[in-house]
């Protein structure tokens, strides 16, 4: 069962084109990776894919419904959300009402405030404390559980690795395994080559905006993957 | 919390009804003009400290509230008490008119947007023979009103829109509607991605706050039975209102209140105890203000209630409660 579908997808920032042409699908409680290196249109993408971007065209099917035209609030309603590069906390509000900034939708499912404190226990010691007051890893699953909370489809994740000591990555990488087991599909977007085939099913890999690899995150060769990574 | 905040409304409505009978006449006016800037000074603390969105403009609400309970009180002949209800009607209408436009700008560029537009609307009000061009209108039907209580009335309504301000700010930012709205002033974008309509809180706030700047500056222009274009569209209302917030502390409930009470007390030691000229006064403004953002940038109150503790009218929400809350907290 297809979740998404991305067919012939071009993306502007104003008049320079960033993505091109672009085909993708993610299945019902896939995880796919998403890899390239900076500048490839990583971030540009998953961010027209949420509607933040609105200077696009092409097709983008959310379970069988078209969202390329719908608006940011929508298409999180629809069950897509993200987990924003940087990840973006309030920060004038404390772990706790960012948290609760996931239930506007009232998207009911597995996921609740205790779920989420108990898929990361120190969130919940530190559920009054300030965003700045936190370590780069608690914020970052701080931005996790507020989408979690949302209880999505699929959960799009960008660059959640970046700036973390390694053991907080292992971390947050473990509590995807515990996400993915409830039937939510995931898009990881990472530079992290190894670290996101690792845990993906698929992977895709884009270069100068366009996708220059597909295949099974297992069946992953070196050398079509450098290739696809730097160009030839 | 839901205790103190009745007891907190009781308390001031019990003051306030009883202070027509203790203060004098000039006192009862200073009082009321205060509580009228107080008003004001929230509405525009809801829209730029809550919202992030900062308006030079808002005179152009004060203006169209009391055009409108000026013109429906000639045109209906009726005591202007009676239409004075249309006054924030009138400001919420032109709000939500010119939101639209507006609200493609961002920033600085919707500071200035909004102070163009507030210009534009003078321009042809003081054009406009029906609003009794540069001269102005008097208040026609002022006769209807019973003088002998006109003061005390005035305060009484004053004090009303003072207090449903700030306790309509509290409960408002206490909501999930107003977690909503601190949200998209931190990063609208990352509100927009778990789902809050960004363009539909901004607009609530923003009719809201102009209404609210509507009622007070009706009830203004009806203390003076005056109205004219220069006063009403006197880009120093939007100045006072910015000066009282910034200094009491933007995005606070009791910054505002510090800062009026603050604004007044110069007002009238400079030129009442000190005999000095207006301009005197300004000066003394303009030093407090430097001083203050030297000392604590962010206001009066967060500094002050950060050296005591002191938290009267906090907008933190609890945490709800949890199988973990027995867990020691760290903080």
């Amino acid at each position: 069962m297809t979740l998404l579908e991305v067919s012939g997808l071009n993306v502007f920032h104003g008049d320079l084109q960033a993505i091109f042409d672009l085909d993708l699908r993610v299945g019902e409680g896939e995880v796919v990776a998403l890899v390239g290196a900076n500048g490839a249109g990583k971030t540009t993408m998953m961010r027209a894919l949420v509607g933040l971007i609105a200077s696009k065209q092409g097709r983008i099917r959310f379970d069988g419904a078209e969202i390329s035209a719908a608006s940011a609030e929508d298409i999180a309603r629809a069950g897509l959300c993200m987990v924003p590069e940087g990840r973006m906390l309030f920060d004038s509000l404390t772990v706790l009402e960012n948290l609760m900034m996931g239930q506007v939708l009232r998207r009911r499912g597995y996921w609740t405030l205790e779920r989420v404190f108990e898929l990361f226990p120190i969130l919940a010691e530190r559920r009054s404390a300030m965003p700045r007051h936190l370590s780069g890893g608690q914020q970052q699953m701080v931005a996790i559980g507020r989408a979690l909370i949302c209880n999505p489809r699929l959960l799009l994740c960008d660059e959640i690795s970046l700036g973390l000591a390694p053991l907080m990555v292992e971390q947050i990488y473990a509590a995807f395994a515990q996400i993915g087991k409830q039937g939510t599909a995931l898009v990881l977007v990472e530079q992290d080559v190894k670290r996101a085939s690792a845990a993906a099913d698929r992977l895709y890999c884009l270069l100068k905006g366009r996708i220059s690899l597909e295949t099974a995150a297992g069946a992953v060769r070196v050398e079509d993957l450098t290739r696809a990574y730097f160009g030839a | 919390m839901h205790l103190r905040l009745v007891s907190g409304v009781v308390a001031s409505i019990l003051l306030s009804a009883g202070a027509p009978f203790v203060l004098g006449d000039g006192a009862l006016r200073l009082w009321t003009e205060a509580l009228l800037i107080l008003t004001m000074a929230q509405m525009w603390n809801l829209l730029a400290g809550y919202a992030g969105l900062v308006s030079f403009g808002h005179q152009v609400f004060v203006a169209a509230g009391a055009y409108a309970l000026f013109l429906a009180a000639e045109a209906l002949n009726v005591s202007p008490y009676w239409v004075l209800p249309l006054a924030p009607l009138a400001a919420a209408f032109l709000a939500a008119l010119v939101a639209l436009p507006l609200f493609r700008l961002r920033d600085a560029y919707f500071s200035i947007g909004i102070w163009v537009f507030s210009e534009i609307v003078a321009t042809l009000v003081t054009k406009s023979s029906l609003t009794g061009a540069t001269a102005g209108l008097p208040l026609k039907t002022s006769s209807l009103m019973d003088l002998d209580w006109f003061e005390p009335t005035l305060f009484w309504i004053a004090s009303v829109l003072a207090l449903a301000a700030t306790a309509g700010l509290l409960l408002l930012m206490r909501s999930e509607f107003g977690l909503g709205i601190m949200s998209v002033r931190d990063n609208d974008v990352a509100a927009m991605s778990v789902g809050v309509d960004v363009q539909r809180n901004r607009l609530i706030v923003f009719v809201i706050s102009a209404a609210g700047c509507g009622a007070a500056g009706a009830v203004n222009f009806l203390s003076n039975l005056y109205l004219s274009p220069a006063s009403a569209f006197d880009v120093s209302w939007v100045v006072n209102m910015m000066f009282i917030v910034v200094i009491g502390g933007i995005g606070t409930l009791e910054g505002p209140i510090i800062g009026t009470l603050l604004f007044f007390a110069l007002r009238e030691i400079v030129t009442g105890q000190l005999g000095l000229s207006g301009g005197w006064y300004l000066v003394a403004l303009g030093s407090v203000a430097v001083g203050t953002m030297l000392w604590s940038p962010r206001g009066l109150w967060p500094a002050l209630s950060a050296r005591w503790g002191l938290r009267f009218m906090s907008v933190e929400r609890k945490a709800p409660r949890l199988a973990l809350q027995d867990k020691p907290n760290n903080d």
